[in-house]
Parts: C-alpha cells; sequence; structure tokens
C-alpha cells in the first residue's frame, strides 16, 4: 500500500504494510537512520520522534496512523542541528556510546516546548528513555542548561 | 588485493609514494576531528605522507591518526588525538581519526595489533603506557622531522624553530610555514634517534584539557552511523532466531507457510560449529564462546517483513543436554553444592588456614549468589556482511575489530586477504561485543544468502536470551577473627560455569594481608549458559561477595565499617586503599546522623590490580540508602573515589565513573536472568529492568584518592564493584538483612514492625 506521509516539513511517498511501524518506515524504506531501534516495545525511548509536536515512541506507531500529522525526527529537529539541546549536549559531553541519545534529545526537545522550565519532576515523567551507559546526570544537567538558554 | 608498497614502518621512514591513496595502505580512512559519519569510506587526503603506520599528514595541514580501538563511549578515539596534540604542535581542528585497518594490520605482520598484544583492538585501555608512548612517540618524530625540515630551509639551527598550531615558527626572523608545504623535504630527513616524548612536566594539554568527545556533533545530529545504519546498495535484511535452549539442535521449520508472505526470499539454516575446531589465526580472545549456535534466518526485502515472518514461521528445536534445568533455582543449588567439595583449583594460597581455624574463636561462615545478567547494549547485536565465492565484507559495530577480522577468517575458511572488516560506531559495548560471536554469526547467516549484503538484526528478545552473560557466581567465605578483630584465617570458595572467574575475592587485597588464606574456585562444565565479558568480569561478582564479607566481619568485630576497613586495609602496602576511603569518609559525610529508616553503607575494590600494590584502579563507594519498614527502598545519594594513579582527561574520567556507578547500581538493584527448562526466560525491559533518569541518586564524584603513583589505569570498569556491596551495606545498617544475593529487588527489605507482622 502506498502513504503519503509529512516528515520534517517535506512530503514523502511510502510503500509498505499498514502495521509496519513507523520507526522501520523511517529507517529502512526512507533511509532517515537517526531514529533508533531499542526494543520494539516502547519501553526504551530510542526510536522517540514527534507526532504534532508530541514526543511518541515510533517503534510502536503504525504506518497508517502516520498519515495526516506531521513527523519531526532528529534529523529534522533544528537546521544544522543547532537546537539548544544539541549545542548544549556537545559542549557538555553528554553521550557516552551516543546511541540513545537521538531519543533524549527528541523527548527533552518535546517537554521544553510544552513547557519552558522544567522541573526536576517533569524531566522525569518526560524523559524517561533509558540509557544504558548512564548519561543520566549529564542529561538532566543538559535540558536544565538548555532550557534557561531557550528563554533568554 | 591489498597494494603493500615495502616501507620501512617500524624505523618510521617516510614514504614518498606518489599515487593517491597509496599511502594509506588497505586501510578505510575513518573518524575525524570532525568525525565522518560514515567512516570507513572516506580516504586521507591525496597526496598524504604518511609518517609512521599510526600518524599521516596531508597537504592541507590535516593530520589523521589511526586509532585500533573501537571508541564504545569511553572516549578512546578522543584520547588518542589528544597523545598525538600534545606532541605535534598540530591545531585540534586539524586532527582527524580513523579506525586502523585490521587487513593493513594483518599484511604488514600486525603492525597494530603488537601493540598491547592481544588487546591491541580492544576498546578501552586507552590510556595504557603502550598506547600512549606509541602515539606520542609517533608524533614526536613527525615534529622533529618537520622542524629540521624547516631549520634546513631558512638555515638556521633546529634549535631556533619551534612547531605550533600546524606551522614551524621561526621566532628571530618572523617566519613561519605550514607542516604541509614541508612534507617532501622533511621526507628526506634522517634522525639519528627517534626523539623521546615529552616529560610529563612539559605537558601542555594532558591532564590539563578535557576535550569532549569528538563525534559528539554527529552523534546529536543522528548521523553518526551505527552498525545498525549502514547503507549498502542492495542489502537484505534476515531475522534470526537460535536455538532457545543454548547447545540445541535445529529439527524443522516450515518454509512453505511463510513463503507468500510480503517481501520473504528464503529461510535460511545456520549450522552449529562442530567443538572440535582449529583456529585458522591466533585469536585474541578465546573462540569457544563464538561458536556457531543452531540457527534459521528469515530473509526478507525489509526488516520489518523479516520479523513478522520470523514470528509465523513454525520452528522445533531438539533442546539438548541444557533442557534438563528445570529452573534457575536447579542452577544454582549445583554451583552451591559444589562449594565444599575437594579439587577447585587454588587460586591463591598462604600459611595455613585449616590449622588457624582449628584454634576456634569468632568465625563467620557466610554464602553468596550473584545471578546470570546480560549486558543489554541499547544497540540490539546486528551487523551485514557479503559473502561470495572467495571474499568477506563484513559492516560490524565491533569492540575488537581484529577478533571480528580473525572469526569472518574462521568462519569462511577463506585467505585473510580477502577478508575485509568495516568499523561502525558502536550502540554499546559493556563486553558484549568483544569475542565477537555476533560478528562471526553475521557471516555466518550471509554465507548461506551468496552474493548479497544481508544485514543480520536480532530482536532486543532474541538479544536478550541469546547472550554471553556476566557468570552466576556462588561462593562461600570463611575468615577467623583474631583479639583485635582483624582476620587470621581466610577461605573462599566460588564456583560456576565455564567462563567464571572469581576476581574482587581471589586477586584482591584481603587474602594478602590475612595472614592465613585459600582461595579456590571450581567450574561446573554442565552449566550450559555461556558466559562472557560483563563490565569488569569476575570483579563485577567478586567485589559484592567480598566487600559483603568484609563487612560482615566488622559487624562481629563490633567496628563501625568504614573504620574497620580503614585499619584492615592499612596493612596493605599501597596506601591508596586507605586514602580512598579516608576521602570517602571526610566527603560522604560518613558518621553524621541521618534519620530513622536511613543509612549509610561503605564498600572498596580494585579491578586490575591482580594481587599485586601500586596496580589496577582502587575504587570505593559511600550509598545513602533508606529503607522504609514496608520494604521500599531509595538511594538518595552515592560518593565514589578511586586512585588510578593518575589521569589525563578529568572530564572523561568523570563521565566514565558516573556511568559505571550507575551500572553498578542497576546490576544489583535489577539484573537477573532466569532459566526455564533451559532457556533463558527474560526477553525486553519490562522483565529486565533499566533505571531511568528519576532513579539516579544525588553522585558525587571525588578526585582525592588519586596517589600520583605512575600510572593511567582504567576507569569503566572499576566503580562497578564497590557500589552494590555499598548499598547492600547500607542496607543492613537500616534493617539488620544481610543481603548476600542480587538484584535488591527480588527481596523482602521490611524491618521493624513491619517485619514482624509479615511473620
Amino acid at each position: 500500500m502506498s502513504y503519503s506521509l509529512k516528515i520534517n516539513g517535506a512530503a514523502v511517498d511510502v510503500d509498505a504494510a499498514p502495521d509496519t511501524p513507523l520507526l522501520w518506515v523511517l529507517r529502512d524504506h526512507l533511509g532517515m537512520t537517526g531514529t533508533k531501534f531499542g526494543c520494539g516495545v516502547a519501553q526504551c525511548g530510542a526510536c522517540t520522534v514527534h507526532v504534532d509536536g508530541v514526543a511518541a515512541r515510533s517503534c510502536q506507531f503504525p504506518l497508517e496512523a502516520a498519515v495526516g500529522v506531521e513527523i519531526t525526527t532528529i534529523e529534522g529537529l533544528a537546521p544544522n542541528a543547532q537546537h539548544p539541546l544539541q549545542r548544549v549536549w556537545v559542549e557538555a559531553n553528554v553521550p557516552q556510546c551516543g546511541y540513545c541519545q537521538a531519543g533524549m534529545l527528541m523527548a527533552a526537545a518535546a517537554l521544553l516546548e510544552a513547557n519552558p522550565n522544567p522541573t526536576d519532576d517533569d524531566i522525569n515523567l518526560h524523559v524517561d528513555n533509558i540509557c544504558r551507559c548512564g548519561t543520566y546526570p549529564r542529561v538532566r544537567a543538559a535540558i536544565h542548561k538548555a532550557a534557561e538558554m531557550m528563554r533568554g | 588485493m591489498t597494494d603493500v608498497p615495502t616501507l620501512s614502518r617500524r624505523g618510521f621512514v617516510l614514504s614518498l609514494l606518489a599515487a593517491s591513496g597509496a599511502l594509506v595502505i588497505g586501510t578505510r580512512p575513518i573518524l575525524a576531528a570532525v568525525v565522518d559519519a560514515e567512516p570507513w569510506t572516506k580516504d586521507t587526503p591525496t597526496g598524504a605522507h604518511e609518517f609512521t603506520p599510526w600518524l599521516s599528514i596531508a597537504p592541507n595541514g590535516q593530520v589523521t591518526v589511526m586509532v585500533t580501538t573501537p571508541d564504545i563511549g569511553n572516549g578512546v578515539v578522543t584520547q588518542a588525538l589528544s597523545f598525538v596534540y600534545e606532541e605535534l604542535g598540530a591545531r585540534w581542528d586539524d586532527l582527524r581519526a580513523q579506525y586502523a585497518s585490521t587487513s593493513s594490520d594483518y599484511a604488514l605482520g600486525g603492525v597494530y595489533s603488537k601493540v598491547n598484544g592481544s588487546i591491541g583492538y580492544f576498546g578501552g585501555r586507552s590510556t595504557s603506557d603502550e598506547r600512549r608512548i606509541t602515539y606520542m612517540t609517533a608524533a614526536a618524530n613527525a615534529r622533529e622531522r618537520l622542524r629540521h625540515a624547516a631549520a634546513a630551509q631558512w638555515n638556521v639551527p633546529v634549535g631556533e624553530v619551534e612547531a605550533r598550531d600546524g606551522l614551524i615558527h621561526h621566532a628571530a626572523s618572523g617566519r613561519s610555514t605550514p607542516f604541509g608545504a614541508l612534507l617532501a623535504h622533511a621526507a628526506s630527513v634522517a634522525l639519528p634517534e627517534d626523539p623521546k616524548p615529552k616529560r610529563r612536566e612539559e605537558w601542555t594539554h594532558l591532564g590539563k584539557d578535557s576535550p569532549a568527545k569528538v563525534q559528539n556533533p554527529l552523534v546529536v545530529s543522528g548521523a553518526a552511523v551505527y552498525g545498525i545504519d549502514v547503507k549498502i546498495p542492495g542489502k537484505v535484511y534476515a531475522a534470526l532466531r537460535q536455538s532457545p535452549v543454548m547447545g540445541g539442535r535445529l529439527k524443522s521449520y516450515d518454509f512453505e507457510s511463510i513463503r507468500h508472505m510480503p517481501g520473504v526470499r528464503t529461510v535460511v539454516e545456520i549450522k552449529p560449529t562442530p567443538a572440535n575446531e582449529k583456529n585458522i589465526l591466533p585469536s585474541p580472545f578465546p573462540m569457544e564462546t563464538t561458536r556457531i549456535q543452531a540457527a534459521v534466518a528469515v530473509i526478507a526485502d525489509h526488516y520489518w517483513q523479516a520479523r513478522t515472518a520470523l514470528d509465523a514461521l513454525p520452528i522445533e528445536w531438539e533442546d539438548g543436554p541444557g533442557g534438563k534445568w528445570e529452573n534457575t533455582q536447579a542452577m544454582a543449588d549445583a554451583a552451591m553444592a559444589v562449594l565444599d567439595k575437594p579439587g577447585g583449583k587454588v587460586d591463591f594460597q598462604a600459611g595455613d588456614a585449616r590449622a588457624d581455624f582449628a584454634k576456634g574463636g569468632k568465625i563467620i561462615d557466610a554464602s553468596y549468589l550473584t545471578p546470570y545478567c546480560e549486558h543489554m547494549p541499547m544497540e540490539p547485536l546486528n551487523g551485514t556482511a557479503l559473502v561470495t565465492d572467495k571474499t568477506v565484507e563484513l559492516w560490524h559495530p565491533s569492540q575488537h575489530t581484529q577478533m571480528a577480522f580473525t572469526l569472518a577468517v574462521q568462519q569462511t575458511g577463506f585467505a585473510p586477504e580477502n577478508v575485509t572488516v568495516h568499523q561502525t560506531f558502536v550502540g554499546g559495548g559493556f563486553g558484549r561485543r568483544a569475542y565477537g560471536d555476533d560478528a562471526r554469526m553475521v557471516v555466518a547467516v550471509a554465507q548461506q544468502y551468496p552474493g548479497v549484503p544481508v544485514h543480520t538484526i536480532w530482536s532486543r528478545e532474541e538479544s536478550t536470551r541469546q547472550g554471553r552473560y556476566r557468570a552466576m557466581v556462588a561462593g562461600r567465605l570463611k575468615a577467623r577473627l583474631g583479639e583485635d578483630g582483624l582476620p587470621t584465617a581466610f577461605e573462599a570458595h566460588g564456583s560456576g560455569g565455564p567462563g567464571m572467574n572469581f576476581r574482587g575475592v581471589s586477586d584482591t587485597v584481603f587474602p594478602q594481608i590475612v595472614p592465613n588464606a585459600h582461595v579456590e574456585t571450581h567450574i561446573l562444565p554442565d552449566l550450559h549458559v555461556l558466559n562472557g565479558p560483563y563490565r569488569g568480569p569476575g570483579y563485577n561478582s567478586g567485589a559484592f561477595i567480598m566487600e559483603s564479607f568484609v563487612d560482615e566481619l566488622a559487624n562481629a568485630a563490633g567496628v563501625d565499617p568504614m573504620e574497620y576497613r580503614i585499619r584492615l586495609y592499612a596493612k596493605w602496602q599501597d596506601k591508596a586503599w586507605v586514602k580512598v576511603l579516608e576521602e570517602l569518609r571526610d566527603k560522604s559525610g560518613w558518621g553524621q546522623p541521618l534519620p530513622k529508616g536511613q543509612a549509610r553503607g561503605v564498600a572498596i575494590g580494585n579491578w586490575g590490580m591482580r594481587g599485586k600494590p601500586f596496580a589496577g584502579t582502587t575504587c570505593g563507594a559511600v550509598a545513602h540508602a533508606e529503607v522504609t519498614q514496608d520494604g521500599k527502598l531509595t538511594i538518595h545519594r552515592l560518593d565514589i573515589a578511586f586512585d588510578s594513579g593518575r589521569i589525563l582527561n578529568r572530564d572523561a574520567v568523570r563521565a566514565e565513573l558516573e556511568g559505571g556507578a550507575i551500572f553498578g547500581l542497576n546490576m544489583s538493584l535489577n539484573e537477573e536472568l532466569n532459566v526455564e527448562h533451559g532457556r533463558i526466560v527474560e526477553g525486553n525491559f519490562h522483565e529486565y529492568p533499566m533505571l531511568r533518569i528519576g532513579d539516579i541518586p544525588q553522585l558525587h564524584i571525588h578526585f582525592g584518592g588519586l596517589s600520583d603513583n605512575e600510572r593511567y589505569y582504567e576507569i569503566g570498569e572499576p566503580p562497578v564493584g564497590p557500589v552494590g556491596p555499598s548499598v547492600a551495606n547500607a542496607i543492613f545498617a537500616v534493617t539488620g538483612k544481610r543481603l548476600r544475593t542480587t538484584p535488591f529487588r527480588k527481596q523482602d527489605l521490611r524491618w521493624g514492625e513491619k517485619s514482624a507482622s509479615a511473620g
């Protein structure tokens, strides 16, 4: 079946089964591999994208549900990867292996969009992605720092 | 075929080959200070001059550094650049790293792998003496050639010119010229001897600056290509299922029932490796656990099609001997039962423990058990291979590129010259991707579908259930206390399946400072679950067992656990143990009163000492924990202090200690695999939980334990040892319950009235 999607502002056509997870549509059909496969059961958040601005786990998001919504992936988060979160992330040396970090960034970006001044509890609730390397203390500090930058 | 020009590589003779690309022989350049996203595809700039196999400089001034160890998140690539930066006088932005080719290594007689022996290509150990001196000598050699070339051109004494910011300067005349303009001339310079690297007192960068990882910009943009992201024209996908019981056989499968499904190309069977195989190449790591397990794989145009078809494929297995284990408890019972039997391998022996125990008095005797654990790297196992009738090309997120190369040769039997391995970014290692069974399986699947690049992806459940695990370890420890409360005799027995070791008990300080000590291990061959290295192999269990036991001794002696350890470990000649403990005592608030239901616990260990003083990294932890009377556990704070001798990149060290502490905490609180009828039960994160950001205690990393001993030892593994026992010891201080097994989340921590009412 052929579907028309809107990803990072651009219209794209995909030919795949309706229940194909958006994760695999992005990675395998469209070659957008910044969104990562970690668990396949919406547990780890490595596959987090934005659907109409809200964080969603794309491994449990079927293709047929992705029609008529605006999808944003890590590749489209900000021009030249210069979102304040991305800039702070690089400077504060947040990533270790880096594999989960695109999902972390997408979860954090959706949080800051909805809440420019999140508390620690807000972060705990909305950025509950798994990082096996244990970058959590730096993730938290970087979100606060980026929030501060964005508030000016 | 790789074109191998005649070069006196070890003599650092400059090559002037004109053919483009030929100067970087057979290598596929990789990372950069502005790292390449697809690391293996770029060539070194045309006309680059190879000063040594480790270092080349291009006419545009770009300095390419060969890195042997895959960066699994520890910053090894950045550290290699730091070594070169310190010596060469290049601009940081002109530095570029690439992974050293295993094909070149083979063709050139182990030019890369001989440094550091079997761990030449291994992740971690970025700061070993061999590696540091190799890079710094190579860079110093290049710098001296460039200085000589410039001095000759200007007809001034060499002593008057210096290398700085990618230029050679002559202060007296105000002249300067870029490295790139001097390359041809530098080629003719013959140095009388290799220049010595700078002395530590002369360093301006190492130990002072903390550059962030050079790959960070690629990571945050999603551009870094991990194994799972490899793009190759014509690539197809394989979804893999191996015998649910390790060592089992495939009985049958029914391809016809899935043949019609969309995108399905075929189903292939992968046959197990015979036990008597002979190594074709010398293997950096043991090959036993890399033997192929019986498997089937569905091959389809897209991954989701392969995965869906595999889930629908009827498969029948024959379980083999491992099927006899009805549950985890049966395996644990077998491991515990052997502890009292004679005939173990003696790991340590001093004095006469038996005679001392015969004196009677205060004897403490305790048994411990730690379960199988899985590494759970965030990138599920995967890799891509293209196998033809005589060549293999492998794109792989390996933790040891040379091992992957060795196994691609082993699996196909092809000539090593016809095997190419491209090292990708790696989504977590922790030991899981070191021994290379995953790389071997990727090649084995592609062998069954030749001529087409096949990307084999393990589902998370397949990754979890087909691990090479942290061994289950059973331990029984016994000590007799003297008049002063310190031990006079020690006897310890450890057991587990093949691959288990008792480090953290056998090789640590404790047996060394007890006058009469005996440690032995028993291996049970019929525990069929396969073990492998897991962050701090052996030590991650042993440190829990040892330091829980020391806490039991302190309690029996009636001495504060911190004070007891300071007295005990003061007997050891390496005073850093006491220094680390004192740092923790002073910085953690030890001894300051806490509300009811809260307490601190302490533990200390050493990763890498192997029984020797002034070796390895000593690491201690203080946990501040709260346990409610109905048994809810919260860790409020962790303090970590350590002694690796010295450090080079302070922020990188801090990051590794943070990550290692959290890894150790998760291991102790959460991690356990279970077995039913020989099969691993847990598959995904809802069954094998991970700490998340809201679960992380306040983390305080302290640097005051550093001894300044002349070594830069490893950082990633050490905290994994003491964190768990520090928590268990805090729990004991609150509840009076001694935890002798992990994970703590499965244990009844109720205390006080609640404990009594619960019966």
